[in-house]
């Protein structure tokens, strides 16, 4: 009785790790595909019969280094989504706390605005916005990019913040009050560690959509100054070399591992972060 | 450690009212329980005691000081919540340390005061935890050390026990009064469990639909209850109250006669009787019934009695059985019988 228990949760075990397995393949399928188109000499990629044994090559690795400023691109990206977060952070948590915690007249019509800013068509705002930063002196900046992923995020990170804090008991804050703490401590001692999963991953979320942002990037930026790895891609296509597929894969590699190593190093929060959200609505 | 006057306190939101002419002075250092069912304006008159909420009318006095308009964090209170409200960040150490940071003690203190008052709980060894890897009663005693630390003025009890189990809700108890006792700190507490309230308390005070329905001992409320709601919720089974008719001294409703009643009012009224002040069977008795129920508990047995339509509790020995639907008479004991007014319940001289 007891080896068949053990011989069927083998078998149970072996089925589920085969299905995640298969699972796990599918999805790093696509990453590991660029990753191959980028380490492979550009004469294998465009050809119209299979290949099945493909040669390794880094001409494409030395290309985007040596022929391009990568490093600037990089640098331009990593510096411009931190400080995008940094923006949406400092404005999204008080008013998140002040959203959800406080009652004042108009409060949830000043939510729904807020969220409401995520329904139009970015295109709709593209030629105001480059207005206003020319007015500014602020095209072609680091700052601009910043400013404007943060203007862009800051709507559903103030909303995911906002859901953590609607959940946070209110008997913390009256304990808070009566052992004398006023509003700026319970916000930073008591609420902000408690949402801290939803900070997270709000952050996580917002990194994602700043590095895929493309549109304001290249309105914004005309230089090496202040191009970032999603305009860098246009680089390789339609030049006199047209469309150079490994540079734009590696590159494409490039921008994906540092948010990917990021997801990675706060996993633990992150699922826990999602899954409550789930729960919250 | 400080005297709390409640004067004409009102609250309202809106065309809702939650607490109305509310009257009450505390003494200092006296331990009062505010008792009641949900919704009956006890907390939010707590709240309104700590600060976390503001009267729409009335004055609230600690010591001679007007506090309507002092923030919560000014007031010299302490407060104990249902759901323990202990910071999740925290250790145990550093949520019991939390009151004394805020309110400025010198740091050099915070140590042994900390100690002091986990000692007091005892929990002492559980100071590196966090709040999560400890269980309710373990818990609840961290939300008291939390509250002592920094011997307030007045201590704030918002039904700190009601998530704990029976036995260990006892334990508690006799905690709670023992600390209150040496540390000698007035005290509001809030529960709808009389039995604390009775246990706990030097003056309970009872509240229904955001009014107080009486003040007094523990004794004077089981004793001399003021009104019918009064009388049911105190007691357990509660006090039966019969409606009938009161005509020359003599009471009577569907199988229930009672004569030579020293009174002279008359009409409808409601006689109370509690199931502890009745006897089966006895010299002359002044129910007939049949039996509706009997429900052994060990050291006695509760027997529901059927009178016309009314079912009367009473509080037979240990012994007792019967069987369903046979005929069964009870005694009342005369001194210990209680008059109300039927429309408005209260009671009759």
């Amino acid at each position: 009785m007891t080896s068949q228990r053990k011989k069927a949760k083998g078998e149970s075990l072996t089925l589920r790790y085969l299905i995640l397995g298969g699972w796990a393949l599918f999805c790093l399928a696509p990453v590991l595909w660029f990753l191959s188109i980028g380490l492979r000499p550009r004469t294998e990629i465009i050809t119209a019969q299979p290949i099945y044994f493909p040669s390794f090559s880094l001409d494409a690795w030395h290309m985007i280094w040596e022929d391009w400023p990568m490093a600037a691109y990089l640098r331009n990206s990593i510096a411009a989504i931190i400080g995008s977060v940094i923006i949406d952070l400092v404005l999204a948590i008080p008013a998140a706390y002040s959203l959800s915690r406080f009652s004042y007249k108009g409060r949830d019509d000043i939510g729904f605005y807020i969220l409401s800013t995520r329904m139009m068509a970015p295109a709709i705002v593209a030629v105001p916005i480059f207005f206003l930063f020319r007015n500014f002196g602020l095209l072609d900046t680091i700052w601009a990019l910043m400013l404007i992923y943060a203007a862009i995020n800051l709507s559903f990170v103030t909303w995911i913040i906002r859901s953590y804090m609607l959940d946070i008991p209110k008997e913390l804050e009256d304990a808070a009050k009566t052992d004398g703490a006023g509003e700026i401590r319970i916000l930073w001692e008591i609420i902000i560690p408690a949402v801290l999963p939803g900070i997270i991953t709000a952050s996580v979320i917002a990194m994602i959509f700043a590095i895929n942002e493309f549109l304001f990037t290249l309105l914004i930026a005309s230089t090496p100054d202040a191009y970032t790895m999603s305009v860098a891609l246009s680089n390789f296509t339609g030049g006199s070399d047209g469309v150079i597929y490994n540079a734009i894969a590696l590159v494409a590699f490039l921008a994906f591992v540092p948010v990917f190593l990021v997801v990675v190093a706060i996993q633990k929060h992150l699922s826990r972060g999602l899954t409550m959200g789930a729960l919250k609505g | 450690m400080a005297r709390i006057e409640l004067t004409e306190i009102q609250k309202s939101w809106g065309a809702v009212q939650g607490v109305r002419d509310v009257n009450i002075d505390i003494a200092d250092e006296e331990f009062i329980v505010f008792l009641g069912p949900s919704g009956c304006g006890k907390t939010t008159t707590m709240r309104m005691i700590a600060g976390l909420e503001d009267p729409s009318e009335g004055r609230i006095v600690m010591d001679g000081e007007v506090m309507n308009d002092i923030d919560a964090r000014d007031r010299d209170v302490a407060m104990v919540f249902q759901g323990y409200a202990l910071y999740p960040n925290m250790t145990i150490y550093e949520n019991i340390r939390f009151p004394l940071r805020m309110r400025g003690v010198p740091r050099d203190q915070h140590d042994a005061k900390v100690r002091r008052a986990a000692e007091f709980v005892e929990l002492t060894d559980y100071l590196d935890r966090k709040p999560g890897a400890l269980s309710g009663g373990q818990r609840q005693r961290a939300a008291l050390a939390r509250a002592i630390v920094r011997q307030p003025q007045v201590f704030l009890m918002d039904e700190p026990l009601s998530n704990l189990d029976a036995k260990l809700r006892q334990a508690m108890r006799v905690q709670i009064k023992h600390i209150q006792r040496e540390l000698k700190i007035t005290t509001v507490y809030v529960t709808h469990d009389q039995i604390e309230a009775m246990t706990l308390a030097d003056r309970i005070v009872i509240m229904e639909n955001g009014a107080i329905q009486q003040i007094g001992t523990p004794d004077q409320i089981y004793n001399d209850p003021a009104n019918t709601f009064v009388a049911s919720f105190i007691g357990s089974p509660p006090m039966n109250l019969i409606e009938g008719k009161l005509e020359n001294g003599a009471f009577r409703a569907p199988g229930i006669e009672v004569a030579n009643l020293p009174t002279r009012h008359s009409g409808a009224v409601t006689l109370g009787i509690r199931p502890e002040d009745c006897t089966v069977a006895g010299g002359s008795p002044h129910l007939s019934g049949t039996v509706y129920g009997v429900e052994p508990t060990g050291d006695l047995t509760y027997l529901t009695v059927k009178a016309g339509e009314k079912l009367i509790e009473v509080k037979a020995s240990r012994e007792y059985r019967a069987s369903m639907n046979k005929p069964e008479t009870v005694t009342f004991d005369l001194s210990r019988l209680y008059l109300f007014d039927t429309t408005t319940g209260q009671r009759l001289s």
